[in-house]
């Protein structure tokens, strides 16, 4: 099982990883500017970020992917879903260094606008130095599918329980991964959170 | 292991001896400045606008991101060239200096083919010109921005400088100080121009900048598709090039305007390219930046009208001692508004692409969709690539995708190919021709082939 570290935990911004191994690092509504750098060969980390802003939440986060070990492979989804003026502005670097050859680099971040007052920034940024490398970024943002809404809605589901499911399907993709990792109670109070 | 290499003799590399009526003096200054507007015979408001745009271009500072540009040096520059005395209208009037370099681009031969009107820049001056007499009767305005000032000055004066105001950026200033030739086209409404209207531009003197402006007016219901190539000559010391092009697509309107950059490995290419697209207009960039030492070119559409549509595709090459920092700015204003980037970029020997693009989404732009894709190949472990996207996102009732990917030519698909007797460097050459085959397609014809060729010879390193 792969090394867990919860970063709302250990309060670390940088995460230095010189072993070879398995990782996985959660963040939950953190702010601020997090390095994970990949020094030694073989390394595999999960990076997975939850953020539910509510209010005037404003999160301002940036992750930096910065591989300097070869054949590592780093794989980040970050999540989020925002209600009334919250604000998101969120800045993913990949950097691959020149001896960060045979090296997989992937980056996503998915995020529900569930007001038309929140504000979203997306910046998923690569610097690729090395040529025998696969990287991915994507990024999507919108609104619940209205296709789905209107599926559970035909099922006599209310439209409220409809969209409640929905988030918690999308959030639920993070929750299950760290599951492992985290005590129940405290997953359970994440799901709480994302409630409206 | 076959070798495969980028020292090829540039195809266009060759200076004609200099032979010009009047060369401005090094450096730029206020004096520069008026003059040239003094030797072009423009009206007051335009020397005006020229000092205004000077004192900008002094106080602005220059880019901090981006490629490195504190090689450029804008006092060893000369700012004003005029080739010949007039304008000719035949191709048998022309210099016989500037007729060679023209012959050895192939203008004539193009022009036979499939050309609606040649606008050749040579230097500042827009020297050889040729419209269709059918434009012409359909009230199709298609000369150089000079021209244009001189015979239309009211809608110059309506639309110059509107869409990207000197105070834009440092270049934008510089340019609006110093610019000279560029293209002036106007479609009247409901006018559809059915041939590709296309102009060339060069760079022949050494230290010599190159300010062209070019306007594009597209009235309700009409359409165009502007071309523009560029080859220039290799010199040992920097060439600045520094465009401002401005497009006006009014409502139902659409646009397409392609670019061939393929300067020589010494030219900055700084350019600001942006269009206004109204209700229901389409504007399409296809953007090929082949050549020049740092190009930094950011084609932009403003989404101002209900249902516009805005669209970038775009292909950067970049080789030994190149930077292409290129991409696209997708701005929506308006409801139902829609946006698409395709950016597909190589680099190889050293060479180092950037992919830089903004989305931004304005509160009222409502069930607006936009899809951003960016691919990149990197062919060797000396070359880099870069991606740099930002989204603003400040209305929750849209569609946003953006993804990117970066790699390295199939180790599969090269092995199959090789399997089959195919050289490694022709694989190579196929490869990246399917690679960008998306972008290439959307081409005229004869600047695919040429595309293909020369991404051929890139990877072979000999001329095919």
């Amino acid at each position: 099982m792969a090394t867990f570290i919860n970063l709302n935990k250990t309060k670390n911004h940088t995460v230095t990883l010189n072993k070879s191994g398995k990782y996985a690092a959660f963040l939950h509504n953190l702010s601020g500017k997090f390095i994970f750098e990949l020094k030694e060969k073989n390394i595999y980390l999960d990076i997975y970020g939850l953020f539910v802003g509510k209010k005037t939440d404003k999160f301002e986060v940036e992750t930096i992917q910065h591989h300097i070990g070869p054949e590592c492979t780093s794989n980040l989804l970050i999540k989020g879903v925002f209600y009334d003026e919250s604000k998101f502005i969120y800045q993913g670097l990949i950097r691959l260094e020149k001896s960060a050859q045979k090296s997989h680099a992937y980056q996503k971040n998915q995020n529900l606008m569930m007001s038309d007052k929140c504000f979203l920034d997306s910046r998923p940024f690569l610097e690729i130095l090395a040529n025998d490398v696969f990287c991915t970024h994507g990024s999507t943002t919108g609104r619940l599918n209205e296709d789905q809404l209107h599926y559970l809605q035909t099922r006599a589901i209310a439209k409220k329980t409809a969209e409640q499911l929905l988030i918690d399907g999308f959030i639920n993709e993070i929750l299950g991964k760290i599951a492992a990792y985290e005590s129940k109670e405290h997953t359970k109070r994440l799901s709480d959170f994302s409630s409206s | 292991m076959q070798q495969s290499n980028l020292d090829f003799e540039y195809k266009f590399g060759f200076s004609m001896p200099q032979k010009y009526t009047f060369k401005s003096k090094k450096g730029l200054d206020e004096g520069v400045v008026k003059m040239i507007s003094q030797m072009k015979k423009e009206p007051v408001w335009m020397t005006e606008f020229r000092l205004k745009a000077y004192g900008i271009f002094k106080k602005k500072p220059m880019p901090d991101w981006g490629a490195d540009l504190s090689k450029i040096n804008f006092d060893s520059m000369y700012y004003y060239i005029k080739p010949t005395d007039k304008q000719v209208n035949s191709w048998e009037d022309l210099p016989a200096e500037i007729k060679n370099t023209y012959d050895r681009i192939g203008v004539p031969e193009a022009e036979k083919k499939f050309l609606a009107g040649v606008s050749a820049q040579y230097e500042s001056e827009v020297v050889y010109e040729s419209i269709n007499k059918e434009l012409n009767k359909q009230g199709v305005l298609f000369c150089d921005m000079d021209t244009g000032l001189k015979k239309y000055p009211h809608l110059v004066k309506k639309y110059f400088g509107t869409l990207i105001p000197p105070h834009d950026n440092k270049f934008a200033a510089l340019n609006s100080a110093t610019w000279s030739g560029g293209s002036f086209v106007y479609i009247p409404k409901g006018v559809k121009v059915k041939m590709p209207l296309q102009a060339y531009f060069r760079i022949n003197a050494e230290r010599f900048g190159q300010f062209e402006r070019t306007l594009i007016i597209a009235e309700e219901g009409a359409y165009v598709h502007y071309i523009e190539g560029c080859t220039a000559p290799i010199y040992t010391t920097q060439s600045l090039h520094s465009a401002v092009v401005e497009i006006f697509v009014h409502k139902n309107a659409r646009v397409r305007y392609t670019t061939v950059q393929n300067w020589s490995n010494n030219v900055y290419n700084l350019v600001t390219k942006r269009a206004r697209a109204d209700e229901n207009a389409i504007m399409e960039w296809v953007d090929c930046n082949i050549g020049s030492k740092v190009t930094m070119k950011y084609p932009s559409v403003y989404l101002y009208g209900e249902g516009a549509r805005g669209e970038v595709l775009s292909i950067a090459y970049a080789g030994k001692n190149q930077h292409q920092d290129a991409g696209a700015k997708m701005l929506h204003f308006a409801p139902r508004t829609s946006s698409r980037i395709i950016s597909k970029s190589i680099s190889k020997a050293g060479g180092r692409t950037s992919y830089r693009g903004l989305v931004q989404i304005m509160p009222g732009a409502k069930k607006s969709s936009v899809y951003v894709s960016c691919d990149a190949l990197i062919l060797d472990e000396k070359s880099r690539s870069d991606t740099y996207p930002y989204m603003k996102i400040k209305q929750n009732d849209v569609s946003i995708q953006h993804e990117a990917t970066v790699e390295k030519l199939g180790e599969e698909k090269l092995f199959y190919l090789t399997s089959k007797g195919i050289s490694k460097s022709d694989a190579e050459g196929l490869l990246v021709n399917g690679f960008i085959d998306p972008v290439v397609k959307e081409i005229p014809l004869e600047y695919s082939i040429e595309l293909n060729r020369l991404i051929n010879l890139e990877m072979s390193g000999s001329v095919g």
